[in-house]
């Protein structure tokens, strides 16, 4: 496969044709310069992961179960970072989306079936994304009907520019205000971090031992940091980008980092929610904990949790209708790209709004069934991903599309053989409680 | 230098022997892909028949499943579990 050098080497003085780029004097400011143009993809696919489910099933694991299961995000970093990086080397290898690939390589019935499910559980979830920002304006005195649809505009605003790195650099500063997670867990400190750090590196079970709700809880931690949108959204942007066969290294270290801030950033939300049992309060949902929280932690504490919640759902938002509208402007042929105008990408765009108007639009119905949404998406969420996985697993080991040299390695397999394993005994675990709600006790 | 005035690329057409040139993927040539439309669809070997098969075997009892809890969910089963 053709190996293509993204920078010139000055080996003379070489007259070229004008490219626009920047010139540097040194092999390592050519490899941060290089890293940072390429840097974006891995850290937003990562840290849009740590939506508003995620930041409500953070701070719940941490409210019932203070820093004891810690250790499982430990654990899920390097099982994120493997899936991420196979995206991203089948999308710098095709330069195409991950539905196309689904349906030139598995035929009709598969990518139909792929591109369904994900359309489904993708504009479910948006609608969640939606509630907790709701949920969090009503908390700071804003109103919903006011509120919801200035965020729907302000994210449509976000992608209608016609240019890619506009996009991503909002998002980029988005996901670095995350950040102020950190802030937060300091503030909330558990009483020794000696004990964090314990419950981090040794893995273990909270006292009571299995229950129905540790085990609920543990598969909800698993499917909400590893979610079949991330494999659509990361390699359609990867693609966008027209990332090369040289960016590869650096596109790696972007994935890799943006695993271990998101993984940070978890381990505060559950921090932040082990405030809760330390004080001994009832959790309901992460705006409320903010609330109760105030006379301990102070004013900052409350508003900065309900800003931060309201930032994890515009940043979810936003990458979930990207990954919709790659996927279906791919699948229907149309120019699907944000570095083109809204007139010549026009059905792209058009998916993207609708995905995020209907979405808001259904959050401000009186009465609209919430609860049975969140539930509609967990379950469809633990269906499609054991199956997306499978899909990724078997492209990247189709050495006609990658060759030798991006084709899975056999330890690669073996890791992510193990991995979908684990998901689909996760996936079995989730349905025989359906099945047997008394598999395991209840207390 | 902030680091958005680092990336602001500008016109480059001539490289000393000292010098490197660093180009954003969306200003560089387009790379050529593998033509993967022109492959058709993926040979079916027996590990992916089989793991195709083990998809289809888990989707069904999933819906299954998931048809079985809205039963029991509207009591068609008698007394629900839930």
């Amino acid at each position: 496969m053709q190996e293509k050098a993204i920078v010139a080497l000055g080996s003379a003085d070489v007259q070229m044709p004008a490219v626009r780029g920047r010139l540097v004097r040194s092999k390592w400011a050519r490899n941060l310069l290089t890293f940072l143009v390429v840097f974006g993809p891995g850290l937003i696919v990562m840290e849009a992961d740590n939506d508003a489910g995620a930041v409500s099933t953070y701070v719940q694991a941490g409210a019932q179960y203070g820093t004891r299961l810690l250790w499982l995000l430990l654990l899920l970093l390097p099982v994120t970072y493997f899936i991420q990086e196979m995206v991203v080397r089948l999308g710098i290898a095709t330069g195409k989306g991950h539905a196309t690939m689904i349906y030139q390589r598995f035929g009709k019935w598969w990518g139909l079936f792929s591109l369904i499910d994900l359309q489904v559980v993708n504009f479910l979830t948006l609608v969640t994304e939606f509630a907790a920002i709701a949920l969090a304006l009503g908390h700071m005195n804003i109103a919903p009907k006011v509120g919801v649809p200035v965020a729907a505009v302000g994210l449509m605003f976000m992608v209608l520019t016609g240019s890619y790195r506009r996009w991503e650099r909002v998002t980029v500063f988005l996901c670095l205000l995350d950040t102020a997670w950190l802030f937060i867990a300091f503030k909330l400190r558990p009483a020794t971090w000696g004990g964090a750090v314990h419950d981090m590196f040794v893995a273990g079970l909270p006292t009571g031992g299995v229950t129905t709700g540790l085990v609920f809880l543990m598969v909800a931690i698993v499917g909400t940091t590893i979610a079949p949108w991330q494999l659509f959204f990361q390699q359609s942007c990867v693609a966008d980008k027209r990332l090369r066969f040289a960016d590869l290294k650096w596109s790696r270290l972007d994935t890799f980092l943006g695993a271990v801030f998101t993984i940070v950033v978890a381990g505060c939300m559950m921090v932040a929610g082990n405030a809760a049992k330390v004080h001994g309060l009832a959790f309901s949902d992460p705006a409320q904990l903010a609330h109760d929280l105030q006379p301990f932690a102070g004013e900052a504490v409350r508003s900065g949790l309900l800003l931060l919640m309201i930032n994890a759902a515009v940043l979810g938002t936003t990458a979930i209708s990207l990954s919709s509208a790659w996927a279906y402007g791919e699948v229907r042929g149309w120019p699907h790209s944000l570095e083109m105008p809204v007139r010549k990408a026009k059905g792209f765009y058009a998916t993207y709004v609708v995905c995020v108007a209907l979405a808001a639009a259904i959050v401000l119905i009186p009465g609209a069934p919430l609860q049975l949404i969140i539930i509609g998406v967990q379950v469809l969420a633990g269906i499609m991903l054991p199956s997306a996985i499978i899909f990724l697993q078997l492209l990247l080991n189709d050495k006609q599309v990658l060759g030798d040299e991006y084709v899975n390695k056999p330890w690669n397999n073996w890791v992510n053989w193990t991995i979908i394993i684990v998901l689909f005994i996760l996936s079995l675990i989730l349905a025989a409680q359906v099945v047997a709600p008394n598999l395991f006790p209840a207390t | 230098m902030s680091v958005m005035a680092l990336l602001r690329p500008t016109a480059i057409s001539n490289v000393s022997e000292d010098q490197f040139v660093v180009v954003h993927p969306l200003d560089d040539v387009r790379e050529d892909k593998v033509d993967t439309a022109s492959l058709g669809r993926m040979s079916m070997t027996p590990s992916v028949k089989m793991s195709l098969m083990a998809l289809r075997g888990y989707l069904v009892l999933m819906m299954l499943l998931v048809l079985y809890h809205v039963i029991d969910l509207s009591g068609a089963l008698g007394q629900s579990t839930h």
